[in-house]
């Protein structure tokens, strides 16, 4: 027998039989995650309702040497639960018990399948809310958002799911199980609840996630700025933050970007806006409102052709559905196109736009743009045409080139969709080979046998090709101290 | 400092070449390492044992490398002063959102990044560990490696920098870190309201149900702290409801603004900053705990016949307590008696600043976690020598 028959054969005899899924068409099902173009149907499948199912399942792999991935909800854009064919793929989504609610201490206990709304929902009674909104946040799971370490509109202020994560229940790799981090702040000890947020699943899987939570804001303000062109629009974002301002939110959508959204919601974005700027303030009633009068000001300062301003809360609710919708969208101009992730210093939004615009002509394609304008954070989305020859392969490649573009402006190769299977080939571009000895022996600290989602994240010759992207002089050459060593 | 009859060797680098070279050696000679930056700290936790041969002192790596005030980043040497680096940013109008006691006495990014240092506005900011986007280290073996990087949304990578957080300087030498920073908020009152922990505990909760944004909510001094920030009329408004929050139970409340606030705080900076000769343990609780965690450290200070001052970061479950009287045995008393405590509410207690000796008679850590393995095994992986720090995390590791 197989090791991963051997598996089979142990799991189901300590899980319960609908725990376990064996039909090939069944196992079909969880082939990719929210990124399509990788696809791998998993060994065997699991759906435990406990740690101790979680814990048997990695035990089971554990012992015999066979890999395991763990899976969320699947809406991960980087292929990190795509699963392994040789392999267990551990899926979370039966674990969604919200295990304990403190208003008083604004913490709250949750196994990682729950959704990330169904958490907010569940404490808006008390007047709190979990702060990282991603966009995908009526179906996305904690555990999934822990991996990813995944952010939302609201993260410029509010910080990123490994600012809100407290502690930890982790399964290790070997099946034993521990806590990391706690209720309490700063327990003893390394942090290693900061690494195993963002680790994508490569460190070992969370069975619960203590979050804390925030006290709802008093007034919310939002606006939306039309202006000539994305670099006008940047101009007011810098008159923003130059006045002292934290917005709450700030996003930019270019003309493209607009008339998807447009075409899809009817938002009431205008079409004939070369960007838009969405702008959000929230705080106390009136430092919030205050300050929103300041940032209406900016705005008409740097040249706004027209500034809307969300007169109720369903007029928020709407822009804000606008801006969402972007990336699905985007079907409406385009019957093909790929969703680009990465980051710049947001004051090179201009240059770096423009080096955009010029890359899209070269390849001949569409590029709209979508833009987390407060913190950098830019979604390209390159669009194409699958059934013309070669416009895929294009489309993809120039993607690649805006990444690329990205790191060289200072900034990263992903904000918030993470490197799974589908940027480890460009890690190398912004980290040195020692920059990722160093992380792969942090894995090795948890996964000395590298079972746990391999093939994610690091680039490895079998996924990159021998040549592991192009060279990048390490921090000691640029102080010309020290040769390539 | 002498070891075995060899001086200690200090080293001070002025780049990354030099760091890395020191570290390089190091590994050579086989030498015990520490490192040493503002100097503030040394008598945190387990001490250095045996004492090290390499000190490597990172007061030479203090460059201002960026200012990118309209990303709102900066880049510095691990070895800069938090003080320096404040007024090198006021000049645009920011600040890095950190003012933890050991300020005036010249801590540094590094080292505050190493130990994990906060002050009272953690309330609203978070410590450094949630203000670091990038660092540049050198493992004991002379390895260079960068994790983050300049922007501040950026998920490519493990967060290493977390990691190096609070590791006490036993995983790598920080060399450069990378910040996010914050605006200076143009106003700023302090409402002062005598409490007892048992009156303010109830306020503390209301507080945090309230709409307010503080930027500090501390108990000491017989008297809860909140400081307000912002806007004029944004600070104004909130003083008020704070004020009136207060006026449901409790003696009259004061404002304190500007000479007379940054008085106050700084006096409350000292107490929680202690001497030398005094002993810091910090507790953790839940917030709601603060009354149970006074009132244990009263009883236990009360048993072994010391005076115990507390400053709590209320709002976080965070508090210090600060012992003067320069008897071990009582400190060690203290201690266990105050954790025993401590641990029934669900929280720990561990020992920062105390005299040398201490560790002889008190536990300064506290019992291991459940991933103490795991962070021995993350200590292997960087340091397989265990040259770096050796001490700090006894007796979990060498
Ligand atoms: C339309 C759309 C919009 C999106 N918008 C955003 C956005 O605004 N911001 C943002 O950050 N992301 C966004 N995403 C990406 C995605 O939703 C997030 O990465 C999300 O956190 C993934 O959660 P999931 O439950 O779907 O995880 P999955 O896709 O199932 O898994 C993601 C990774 O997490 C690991 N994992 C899952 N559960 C666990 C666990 N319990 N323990 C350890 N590892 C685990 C997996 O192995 C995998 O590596 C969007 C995606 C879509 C499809």
């Amino acid at each position: 027998m197989g090791a991963l028959e051997e598996v089979k054969a142990e799991l189901a005899r300590v899980l319960p039989p609908d725990a376990v899924v064996t039909d090939p068409a069944e196992l079909a099902t969880y082939s990719c995650d929210g990124l399509a173009g990788y696809r791998t149907t998993p060994g065997l499948v699991v759906l435990p309702t406990s740690t101790e199912g979680v814990a048997s399942a990695v035990r089971a792999c554990s012992a015999r040497g066979v890999p395991f991935v763990a899976r969320g909800s699947g809406t991960g854009l980087s292929g990190g639960a795509l699963p392994h064919a040789e392999g267990v793929l551990i899926v979370l989504s039966r674990m969604r018990r919200i295990l304990e609610v403190d208003p008083v201490n604004q913490r709250m206990v949750v196994e990682p399948g729950v959704t990330n709304l169904a958490m907010s929902k569940a404490v808006a009674a008390h007047h709190l809310y979990y702060a990282p909104d991603p966009s995908s946040q009526v179906v996305c799971s904690v555990g999934g958002n822990v991996a990813e370490n995944s952010g939302g509109a609201h993260c410029l202020k509010y910080g990123f799911t490994t600012h809100h994560v407290l502690g930890l229940e982790v399964v290790l790799p070997d099946g034993s199980v521990v806590e990391l981090g706690g209720r309490t702040l700063d327990p003893p000890g390394y942090d290693l609840r900061g690494v195993f947020v963002g680790s994508e699943g490569t460190l070992g899987i969370a069975t619960r996630v203590t979050v804390r939570l925030l006290r709802l804001p008093e007034a919310v303000a939002t606006l939306v700025a039309d202006f000539p062109d994305p670099s006008t629009a940047g101009e007011a974002v810098s008159g923003i933050i130059a006045s002292g301002i934290v917005p709450a939110a700030v996003e930019m959508l270019d003309n493209l970007a607009i008339q998807a959204c447009e075409a899809a919601t009817g938002a009431g974005y205008s079409l004939d806006a070369g960007a838009a700027l969405v702008v959000e303030l929230d705080g106390p009633r009136e430092e919030c409102l205050g300050r929103f009068g300041e940032v209406e000001a900016i705005c008409r300062g740097a040249g706004a052709t027209r500034v809307r301003v969300a007169g109720s809360e369903d007029e928020r609710a709407l822009i804000w559905k606008g801006r969402k919708a972007a990336f699905a969208a985007m079907g409406r101009l385009s019957p093909g196109y790929f969703v680009q992730d990465g980051v710049i210093p947001r004051t090179a939004l201009g240059p770096v736009l423009a080096r955009i615009a010029h890359l899209a002509s070269e390849a001949g394609l569409r590029v709209a743009n979508v833009f987390h304008a407060g913190d950098g954070n830019l979604h390209p989305l390159v669009l194409y045409d699958p059934d013309r020859p070669g416009e895929p392969e294009r489309a993809e490649e120039l993607a690649t080139r805006i990444v690329e573009l990205c790191v060289d402006a200072g900034g990263s190769i992903t904000g918030e969709h993470g490197v799974g299977v589908d940027k480890a080939c460009s890690m190398p571009k912004m980290f040195s080979e020692d920059d990722l000895a160093v992380m792969a022996r942090v894995r090795a600290a948890f996964d000395p046998a590298g079972i746990c989602n391999p093939g994610k994240v690091f680039p490895t010759p079998r996924l990159c090709g021998e040549v592991i992207g192009p060279y990048r002089p390490h921090p000691l050459e640029l102080a010309g101290v020290a040769e390539r060593w | 400092m002498v070891r075995g009859g060899g001086a200690v060797q200090v080293v001070r680098p002025a780049d990354l070449a030099q760091a890395h070279e020191a570290m390089a050696s190091s590994t050579a000679a086989g030498q015990l390492v520490s490192i040493r930056a503002g100097g503030t700290k040394q008598d945190w936790g387990p001490p250095l044992a045996p004492a090290p041969d390499l000190v490597v002192d990172t007061t030479g790596l203090d460059a201002l490398v960026a200012h990118n005030a309209g990303d709102l980043t900066a880049v510095v040497g691990a070895g800069m002063a938090l003080s320096r680096l404040q007024e090198r940013l006021a000049g645009a109008g920011q600040w890095l959102a950190l003012d933890p006691p050991s300020q005036p006495r010249g801590a540094t990014v590094g080292g505050l990044l190493a130990t994990g240092e906060a002050g009272p506005r953690r309330h609203r900011y978070g410590s450094l560990r949630d203000l670091v986007i990038g660092v540049t280290m050198v493992l004991p073996d002379g390895t260079v490696a960068r994790s983050g990087g300049q922007v501040i949304k950026n998920v490519a990578g493990y967060d290493l920098a977390k990691l190096l957080c609070g590791s006490q300087g036993t995983l790598a030498l920080v060399t450069e870190v990378s910040l996010r920073l914050h605006p200076l908020d143009a106003h700023s009152a302090t409402v002062r309201i005598p409490a007892t922990p048992t009156e303010a505990t109830p306020l503390v909760v209301g507080l945090l149900a309230a709409p307010v944004v503080a930027s500090a909510l501390d108990w000491a001094g017989g008297a809860l702290w909140v400081r307000i920030e912002g806007s004029a009329g944004g600070v104004r408004s909130q003083v008020e409801e704070v004020r009136s929050l207060a006026a449901e139970g409790s003696a009259p409340s004061a404002v304190l603004e500007g000479e007379e606030e940054a008085r106050a705080w700084e006096e409350l900076a000292r107490i929680e900053a202690g001497e030398e000769g005094d002993t810091l343990a910090v507790a953790t609780s839940l917030p709601s705990q603060l009354a149970e965690v006074a009132e244990a450290s009263d009883r236990a200070a009360g048993e072994v016949g010391v005076a115990a001052d507390l400053v709590s970061r209320a709002g976080l479950g965070l508090h210090t307590a600060r012992l003067r009287a320069e008897d071990l045995g009582a400190h060690a008393g203290f201690i266990s008696a105050w954790r025993r405590a401590v641990q029934r509410l669900g929280g720990t207690v561990v020992v920062r600043r105390h005299p040398p000796g201490l560790e002889e008679v008190a536990d300064l850590l506290g019992p291991p976690p459940s991933a103490v393995e795991v962070m021995g095994r993350v200590k292997d992986q960087m340091d397989p020598g265990h040259r770096l720090g050796r001490g700090r995390f006894s007796p979990w590791w060498l």
